[in-house]
C-alpha cells in the first residue's frame, strides 16, 4: 500500500500538471509571445550573417546601381524602385536561412524541444525578417523626405501601410524557400537567388508601371504601386488601386504562410534522421 | 502514477535508395521494402524518481525513442504517456514539464552562456526575476558562472555540455531526458555531470538517459533497458543483468611481448574472447581449470605475462551476451 507521503506527492504532481494544462487556454497568446522571443533570437544571431548581408544589403545596392546608372529616372520612381528592391530582398533574407542554419549548427533540436510549436518558430522568423526589411527599406524613404521633398508629395500613412503589409507578405514567402534544404544554408541561398531575381526583373522598377502580363505575377509590382501612390503618383489599377494592391499582398502572404506551416510540418522529420 | 508509460511504440522511416545502400551492419535496425523500422514495438514504464537507462549500440533506436518521447518525432504507432498525458497530443504541455539534452545538440555560439540561459528561460515562460535567480544558481552549481559572459564558441565541449544541462534544468523539470550525456567528454566533466545527475535524482527528479557506455549505465541507473535493432531485448536492474553471466568468470590478461591472441580461442574452457590493446579479455566457465590451461599455453608459446586477473563479468559482458543472443535469454 502506498505511504501517505507518496500519495501526497502524486496529488501534488497531478495538481501541477492540471495547472499547466489549464494554461493551454492561453496557449495562442503564449505561443505568440514566444514567437517574439524567437524573433529577438533570430535578429541577434542572423543580422550579420554573410548570406543575409549579401542578399539583404549588397544585392539591392548593386542592382540599384546597375538599373539606374546612365538612365534618366524620375525621383518618385527612383525612391519607390529602391524601396521595393530593398524591402523584397531584405525581407526575404533571414527567413530562408534560419532552419538550415540551425539544423547545420545542431541548435534546432534543442529549440524544437522547448514548449513551442513549429508554427511559433516560423512566426518568429517572419517577425525578424520583416523587421530587418522594414528598417532597411525605410532608409530610401528618409532620404527622399529629406533631399527630394520638393519633388515628392509623401503620404506617410499609405507608404507605411504598404511597407508593413508587403514586408510581412514577403517574409511569409521567404519561409517557403527553406523547405527543400535540410542543413545547407548555401543551397538555400542558391535557390533563393534563382527564385527572387526573376521576380525582381519582372517588376516595373524605376519607371511608371505599365502592366505587362508578367508584371502581374510579381508581388513587388503591387508594393511599387502603393509606394508610387504614397509619393504622389496615381495608381495603375484605378481609383481603388491601393486597396487592390493591399488585398493582393495580404492574399499572397496568407497563402505562403499556410503553405509554410504545412510544408515545414511535413519536412520537419527529415531534419532529425540519421 | 508512473512518470513515463510507453506502449507498443514504433517508428518507421521511409528510405531513399541511397540510404538503403548505406544501412548494412549487425546492429542496424531492420529494413523492410521501403521503410526502416528504427523502433519496433517497444513497451516499458519508468517509475517516478527513477534513473532509467536506455542502453544499446549505435543505431539501435535509442535517440529515435527519446525524440518521440520529447515530442520531436511523431510515433508511427503506439502511445507515450508522460505523467498521464499523451506526449504527442499534449506536446506543448509535456515539453513544459520536461527538460531535455539532445545528443546532437548545441548551444548558440553567437550568444554567451548567460544569453543562452535567458533565451531558454523566456521560451519556457519563466519570469525575468526567476530567470536571473535560476541562471545564477545553476551556472554556479555547474562551475560556469565565472565564464557566463563569454561567447559559447569559446567554451570547451565539456563546458557546452554542462551549459546544455543547465538550460534543461532552467525550469526545474519533473523529468530530465539525457541523450548520451557524457559521450565524448573529458573525465572531469563526465564526473561532474554524473554527480549532478545523482544529486538531482536524490531530490526527486525522474531521469531517463540513453547511453552506449556500460560504466555510465552501471553507475547511475536503477533499471536498464537494452535495445538492439529497434527492439527492447532485456529490461532489469544492472545487478540482475550481470547475473545473466553468473555461470561465467572473466579473466583479463596482458602481455609484455606480442602474442597470438587468437590462439586462446582454441582453449577448451574459453567461451568468449575479446582482444584488448595489450592482451585479451576472456569469458570462462571454470576459473581453476582455465587458469591452468592458460598457463600451460603461455609456457608452451613462451609468452611473458604482465598482468593476470580474474573477476565477475561486468555489465559490458552481460550486454554483449544479451545482444549476441538477441535477447532470447533476457
Amino acid at each position: 500500500m502506498p505511504s501517505s507521503k507518496s500519495l501526497k506527492e502524486v496529488v501534488k504532481v497531478a495538481e501541477e500538471i492540471t495547472e499547466i494544462s489549464e494554461k493551454k487556454f492561453q496557449s495562442v497568446l503564449t505561443q505568440l509571445k514566444r514567437s517574439f522571443v524567437i524573433m529577438k533570437k533570430d535578429l541577434k544571431i542572423y543580422y550579420n550573417k554573410p548570406p543575409v548581408i549579401i542578399q539583404g544589403i549588397i544585392f539591392p545596392v548593386i542592382l540599384f546601381i546597375a538599373l539606374t546608372v546612365g538612365r534618366s529616372v524620375e525621383p518618385i520612381y527612383m525612391i519607390s524602385g529602391l524601396m521595393a528592391m530593398i524591402i523584397f530582398l531584405s525581407s526575404t533574407s533571414i527567413g530562408p536561412i534560419v532552419f538550415p542554419w540551425e539544423t547545420m549548427r545542431k541548435t534546432f533540436e534543442r529549440l524544437i524541444t522547448c514548449p513551442i510549436s513549429i508554427k511559433t518558430i516560423l512566426l518568429g522568423s517572419v517577425w525578424s525578417t520583416f523587421i530587418y526589411g522594414l528598417i532597411f527599406s525605410s532608409l530610401p524613404l528618409i532620404f527622399g523626405a529629406i533631399f527630394l521633398s520638393a519633388e515628392l508629395t509623401i503620404n506617410i500613412l499609405i507608404v507605411l501601410l504598404g511597407m508593413i503589409v508587403a514586408g510581412l507578405a514577403f517574409a511569409c514567402f521567404s519561409l517557403i524557400l527553406s523547405v527543400p534544404s535540410i542543413d545547407s544554408p548555401g543551397n538555400t541561398m542558391v535557390l533563393t537567388v534563382l527564385i527572387k531575381f526573376p521576380l525582381v526583373f519582372m517588376s516595373p522598377m524605376f519607371m511608371p508601371i505599365s502592366l505587362s502580363p508578367v508584371a502581374y505575377i510579381s508581388p513587388i509590382t503591387y508594393f511599387l504601386d502603393i509606394v508610387n501612390v504614397g509619393l504622389g503618383d496615381v495608381s495603375a489599377f484605378g481609383v481603388f488601386g491601393v486597396l487592390i494592391d493591399l488585398g493582393v499582398l495580404v492574399c499572397f502572404g496568407f497563402v505562403f504562410l499556410i503553405l509554410a506551416f504545412l510544408l515545414h510540418g511535413k519536412t520537419l522529420e527529415r531534419r532529425f534522421r540519421g | 502514477m508512473s512518470a513515463i508509460i510507453v506502449n507498443n511504440l514504433a517508428k518507421h522511416f521511409e528510405l531513399s535508395k541511397k540510404a538503403k545502400k548505406g544501412r548494412k551492419g549487425p546492429n542496424k535496425p531492420q529494413i523492410t521494402m521501403d521503410t526502416i523500422k528504427a523502433v519496433d514495438d517497444v513497451s516499458f514504464e519508468v517509475k517516478r524518481g527513477e534513473i532509467f537507462g536506455f542502453l544499446g549500440p549505435n543505431g539501435a533506436g535509442k535517440t529515435t525513442t527519446i525524440r518521440m518521447m520529447t515530442g520531436v518525432l511523431r510515433p508511427t504507432k503506439g502511445r507515450i504517456e508522460i505523467f498521464g498525458l499523451d506526449a504527442w497530443k499534449n506536446q506543448i504541455v509535456v515539453k513544459q514539464i520536461i527538460g531535455n539534452v539532445p545528443e546532437m545538440s548545441n548551444v548558440y555560439f553567437s550568444f554567451s552562456g548567460w544569453q543562452n540561459m535567458m533565451l531558454i528561460g523566456e521560451l519556457y515562460g519563466v519570469t525575468k526575476k526567476e530567470r536571473n535567480e535560476r541562471a545564477k544558481d545553476l551556472l554556479k552549481k555547474f562551475g560556469l558562472y565565472e565564464k557566463r559572459d563569454l561567447k559559447t564558441k569559446k567554451y570547451s565541449k565539456g563546458m557546452k555540455q554542462r551549459l546544455l544541462l543547465c538550460m534543461a534544468l532552467m525550469t526545474n523539470p519533473k523529468i530530465l531526458f539525457l541523450d548520451e550525456p557524457t559521450s565524448g567528454l573529458d573525465v572531469q566533466s563526465a564526473k561532474i555531470i554524473k554527480q549532478l545527475i545523482r544529486d538531482y535524482n536524490k531530490n526527486g527528479m525522474t531521469i531517463f538517459l540513453t547511453t552506449h557506455d556500460m560504466d555510465v549505465a552501471n553507475e547511475l541507473c536503477d533499471r536498464i533497458a537494452i535495445i538492439n535493432r529497434g527492439k527492447i531485448i532485456s529490461l532489469d536492474t544492472p545487478e540482475n543483468l550481470k547475473k545473466l553471466t553468473q555461470d561465467y568468470q572473466a579473466i583479463d590478461l596482458e602481455f609484455i611481448n606480442g602474442v597470438n591472441k587468437r590462439g586462446f580461442k582454441d582453449l577448451s574452457n574459453v567461451k568468449e574472447i575479446q582482444e584488448t590493446q595489450e592482451g585479451v579479455h576472456l569469458i570462462v566457465e571454470d576459473v581453476h581449470e582455465s587458469i591452468c590451461e592458460i598457463i600451460d599455453y603461455i609456457r608452451q608459446n613462451n609468452f611473458k605475462i604482465k598482468h593476470l586477473s580474474s573477476h565477475r563479468p561486468k555489465l559490458e559482458d552481460a550486454f554483449l551476451k544479451i545482444i549476441e543472443r538477441g535477447g532470447k535469454s533476457g
